[in-house]
């Protein structure tokens, strides 16, 4: 079979860089640029199939698996050029977090039956972790799964499943011994949507998007062979599997494109050459500036094909912080406007509210910033416990 | 994204090492608590040592006798000497050695001379521009806010007319000094038609060197302060506990922590900028950027190293406060974060959205 990334194999990084950059202006759904908010899978399904038709859909993912095979250096540079352009973020889980654990634990007969129906869309996932009483005390989750015959059968109930009415499949923690350390006694499971006993209910967020969802779990049957790895070892397989992604919940893009539209609004509401506001966009564009800096340090790390540390928690630390800090000024600056439900003018770009309020739970997810300091200040700076 | 030049890092790996010679890690402070509130402030046989270790011509290109390091090395040289609260001026006659005409720059390069810059004549002021005067080899001059002005044997005087080479003990020259809180001080110079010689170039680029040299002379005092500070943090015990098992304290340690690792890479960024030889508007903006930085962070982690000890900081006989004094005075030293926020706002170009 030929290699149908040989092509990429030949190209410098600068090569590699124009040719992504040129492709996503050819393929790219106009319409989808910067969506205000994450994208349910029916409008994001464009882009999804255009992913999988150009084979680019799982840049992590080795060839021998359809994947595009890329060095972090590469993946890196394609997530900077899909940030750059305001790609909508897919419902990704399936290829994020699915496809390297099977790839890492998984068996060959998992691989052989999943990994082909996430390249193509098929089977959409959804990620059972988080749960009403464990939520930053992940490992104190209660959802259980008790083998029966052939069957695990979980009860229980999970939380801020993000896109769970989207996903025809659940991947989730659950407990399966419950006199262990509560660490050491988690599995990971794969379990169909249309289990009977599987019930979704979406919940409303503060955007007033249903973006999330309560997923209800009342004895449903999982075949044995859907336990992924060894039984009681989920926890660790999760843990690792946020290795490399954890530094893109620092990325900048979030605050630049914030940073930008506070300049547009200040312009629009007439107070851009204020003192007050120039001295306030400054620090905030300083800010921006060192935080880049900062992501680069890590980035270049990556690039040399190091493993990132607990010190990666500092950009997701700032990053939201920061986010949260530029929505604030354009909330202030934005008069009463910044209590309008719908954008200024009908400009999309001038919705302070609308930033401010997507700017709130960026630092409750991906462990809330309360936990990153705890990293910090554990794992870092070797404070006692 | 701008990828960093590569620096040559056996030449600062070199670098660092020898600075132990002058502020060892984790050596005491007693010869810097001997210096100050002295004049001249510093310690002239230290002065030979520096000039036999190389770094008064680090910035000199080495056909000329110095070692031809770039910004990069010498922002790893300021930090070392930050973390050493080294009171020596090294780095402000480090950045004017390459200015300095050949039949000076010798003795200045082995130490027997001491040359600093005197370029400001307004507080609060980056403008190097001048009222200074020099006028058929004489020069008059009022210059403010020279530190450690009292060790050195001459100055680089900025003028309207261009840079001038001015002997500290020429007729018409007067030297008064304010001791600052570090325990050094600041010089008022003022030269009325003393005997100067012209020498080319502009300080423009020099005084950038120094703006940045100074904000990674406060990492290095942040740096060593916070491993002060956590290492009281781990072993003080209270209420039957190390204080740095409490939350509150761990989080603030986080933040500071933070702080300083954007500093770092601030200053990185900016040094790696200069020694791309970047246009002046793109070099200022980034010095602006990391002694902005610098200077906020420096002044947080130094008054929250104070409190996160408790009293016994607010004792002179413990160094947490010789960290704070420091950066009280180089925190507005060559302009002030305010300073530089109005600078970055007035160069920087509009942020690219990049919306195309």
């Amino acid at each position: 079979m030929t290699d149908p990334h040989a092509a990429l194999d030949q190209l410098d990084d600068a090569g590699f860089r124009a040719l992504v950059r040129g492709w996503l202006r050819a393929n790219y759904p106009p319409e989808l640029r910067n969506p205000p908010h994450r994208l349910h899978l029916a409008a994001a399904r464009p882009w999804y199939d255009r992913l999988a038709a150009q084979g680019w859909l799982a840049p992590g993912w080795p060839r021998e698996h359809g994947g595009m095979g890329l060095s972090a250096a590469r993946q890196m540079i394609m997530i900077e050029e899909f940030e750059r352009h305001g790609c909508a973020r897919l419902p990704d889980h399936g290829i994020v977090m699915v496809g390297p654990l099977l790839i890492q634990h998984g068996s060959e007969a998992q691989r052989a039956r999943f990994l082909p129906k996430i390249l193509s869309g098929d089977h959409i996932w959804c990620q059972g972790y988080s749960e009403p009483n464990a939520g930053s005390d992940l490992a104190s989750l209660r959802t259980e799964a008790v083998l029966e015959g052939a069957h695990w059968v979980v009860n229980g109930q999970k939380t801020w499943t993000t896109l769970a009415t989207d996903a025809n499949w659940i991947f989730l923690l659950a407990r399966t011994d419950k006199t262990a350390r509560k660490q050491d006694g988690i599995s990971f499971l794969l379990v169909p949507m249309d289990s009977p006993g599987i019930s979704v209910r979406p919940i409303v967020n503060l955007e007033l998007q249903d973006e999330f969802c309560e997923v209800f779990f009342d004895n449903v049957r999982v075949p044995r062979e859907n336990l992924v790895g060894a039984v009681n070892r989920g926890w660790s397989m999760a843990k690792a599997l946020l290795g490399f992604e954890r530094i893109f919940l620092g990325s900048p893009r979030q605050s630049a494109y914030a940073l930008a539209r506070l300049r547009r609004l200040a312009e629009h509401v007439g107070v851009a050459e204020e003192a007050g506001f120039i001295e306030r966009h400054t620090r905030l564009r300083l800010d921006l500036a060192d935080h880049q800096a900062l992501y680069e340090v890590f980035a270049a790390r990556l690039r040399r094909g190091e493993v990132l540390g607990a010190e990666v928690s500092m950009l997701k630390l700032h990053q939201s912080e920061l986010f949260q800090r530029i929505t604030e000024a354009m909330l202030e600056i934005a008069g009463e406007a910044a209590g309008l439900l719908e954008p200024m003018a009908g400009n999309r770009d001038l919705h302070p509210s609308g930033l401010f309020i997507q700017a709130r739970p960026t630092s409750i997810y991906g462990g809330s910033n309360e936990i990153q300091r705890n990293i910090l200040a554990r794992d870092v700076l070797r404070l006692p416990g | 994204m701008t990828t960093p030049i590569p620096l040559d890092d056996e030449a600062i790996r070199l670098l660092r090492d020898s600075a132990a010679a002058i502020a060892p890690p984790g050596g005491d402070f007693r010869r810097i608590r001997a210096l100050r509130y002295h004049l001249p402030g510093i310690d002239p046989a230290v002065w030979r040592q520096i000039g036999e270790l190389g770094w008064l011509g680090l910035r000199v290109a080495e056909a000329a006798g110095g070692a031809g390091l770039g910004v990069q090395a010498l922002c790893a040289l300021a930090r070392e000497l930050g973390a050493g609260l080294v009171p020596e001026p090294i780095l402000a006659a480090a950045v004017i050695a390459p200015l300095l005409p050949p039949a000076t720059l010798a003795a200045v390069l082995d130490g027997t001379r001491i040359i600093l810059p005197a370029w400001q004549e307004r507080a609060n002021s980056l403008d190097a521009a001048s009222a200074s005067v020099l006028h058929d080899g004489r020069l008059s001059a009022h210059k403010v806010f020279v530190p450690m002005a009292a060790c050195a044997h001459g100055f680089l005087v900025s003028t309207r007319d261009g840079l001038a080479l001015l002997a500290a003990d020429a007729e018409g020259v007067s030297l008064t000094t304010e001791p600052t809180q570090d325990g050094g001080h600041f010089g008022t110079l003022r030269a009325t038609k003393a005997l100067s010689t012209p020498v080319a170039g502009a300080l423009g680029p020099a005084l950038e060197e120094a703006t940045l040299a100074t904000a990674a002379y406060l990492l290095g005092v942040m740096d060593r302060v916070f491993a002060l500070t956590l290492d009281y943090l781990r072993t003080r015990e209270q209420f039957g506990r190390k204080i740095g098992s409490f939350q509150a304290l761990q989080h603030r340690a986080a933040d500071l922590h933070l702080q300083i690792e954007l500093t770092r890479a601030s200053i990185d960024a900016a040094a790696a900028t200069l020694d791309a030889g970047a246009s002046a508007t793109v070099a200022a903006c980034a010095v602006s950027r990391a002694k902005a930085r610098a200077a906020e962070a420096a002044l947080l982690v130094t008054r929250q190293a104070i409190q996160l000890h408790g009293g016994i900081a607010y004792t002179d006989e413990y160094d947490a406060g010789l960290f704070l004094r420091k950066a009280m005075v180089l925190a507005n030293l060559h302009g002030s974060a305010a300073l530089h926020r109005a600078r970055y706002a007035r160069l920087a170009p509009p942020e690219d959205a990049d919306d195309d």
